[in-house]
């Protein structure tokens, strides 16, 4: 099944880079759907249907950490997987994240490997 | 605690770990995410009063500081077609000022993840400079790589006792 995927990120080099690492993965994805900041990024969730998000934390207007808690208070995507992608490895950061409601962790710098590995892991491998 | 207390963390050792850091972690980077090879280790001092493509960030948290990436524009522009995955002729200074960014936020979160001490860090976002005549601004522990085609360095401060 392809996926239908959305991107989260300020910086839209990074979200070129996650999308040209999504494809060197061979993950095979339907559409792609891409916010600048975790605004955006609940617009796109209540107007397509998501099965991954990949969020960045440091944003303008609504930070990862927001965006999650928002998401995850809203009934409709309580159970859509939310990998964070960045590059803070600290416990305390990743903690945070995972208590909000985010159940993967992508640290940067990462290949088409890692990515790959950890949709399979919260996606359930054979996903596709 | 007393001024000279300032000093007391930035020890031989210390340097000498975040020296060791800064370029497994510059390295890491480089290769997974610019498809870029470090050939060898370069004179951090060399790029001083030459022409350079800047990016500095600060970070706050415990502990803060600051860090900075300076490159050859060849290199800049190199490492953005890299990145992007698009011709070096096809590359904007726009690009390149976000790509110089997000090498800057990778390399620098990247050491203070690894560092080992550090509890949590907040990263400011970088800022994209060009300059002639290129002086370093942050006086820290300073490491230069050739690549191909010219330099890079990157300088990481931690100020440990200031958190
Ligand atoms: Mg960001």
């Amino acid at each position: 099944m392809a996926l239908q995927i959305l991107i989260v990120d300020d910086s839209p080099a990074m979200r070129s880079f996650i999308r040209r690492v999504m494809k060197l993965s061979g993950i095979e994805v339907e559409q792609y759907f891409e916010a600048g900041n975790g605004e955006e990024g609940l617009a796109q969730l209540a107007a397509n249907p998501i099965d991954a998000v990949l969020t960045d934390i440091n944003m303008p207007v609504m930070d990862g950490e927001e965006f999650v808690r928002k998401m995850r208070a809203d009934g409709a995507h309580q159970s859509t997987p939310v990998i964070v992608i960045s590059t803070d490895a600290t416990t305390h950061r990743i903690q945070t994240m995972q208590e909000l409601g985010a159940v993967g962790y992508l640290q940067k710098p990462f290949g088409p490997e890692q990515l790959r590995n950890e949709l399979d892991r919260v996606l359930g491998v054979g996903h596709e | 605690m007393s001024d000279t207390a300032i000093h007391e963390p930035a020890a031989p050792e210390m340097d000498a770990l975040i020296g060791a850091l800064l370029h497994s972690c510059s390295e890491h980077v480089l290769e997974t995410m610019f498809f870029a090879a470090v050939f060898e280790a370069a004179d951090p001092a060399a790029s001083t009063g030459c022409e350079r493509v800047t990016s500095r960030l600060h970070f706050s948290g415990k502990p803060s500081g600051d860090f900075e990436v300076d490159a050859d524009p060849g290199i800049a522009r190199a490492l953005t077609a890299g990145f992007l995955g698009i011709e070096e002729s096809e590359v904007t200074s726009a690009q390149e000022d976000e790509v110089m960014a997000e090498f800057c936020n990778m390399t620098c979160g990247s050491a203070l993840s690894s560092l080992g001490c550090v509890e949590y860090f907040n990263l400011q976002v970088p800022e994209t400079t060009r300059s002639e005549a290129f002086a370093p601004e942050v006086e820290g522990v300073r490491r230069a790589f050739l690549l191909d085609g010219g330099t890079l360095s990157v300088c990481l401060r931690v100020d440990f006792d200031r958190s």
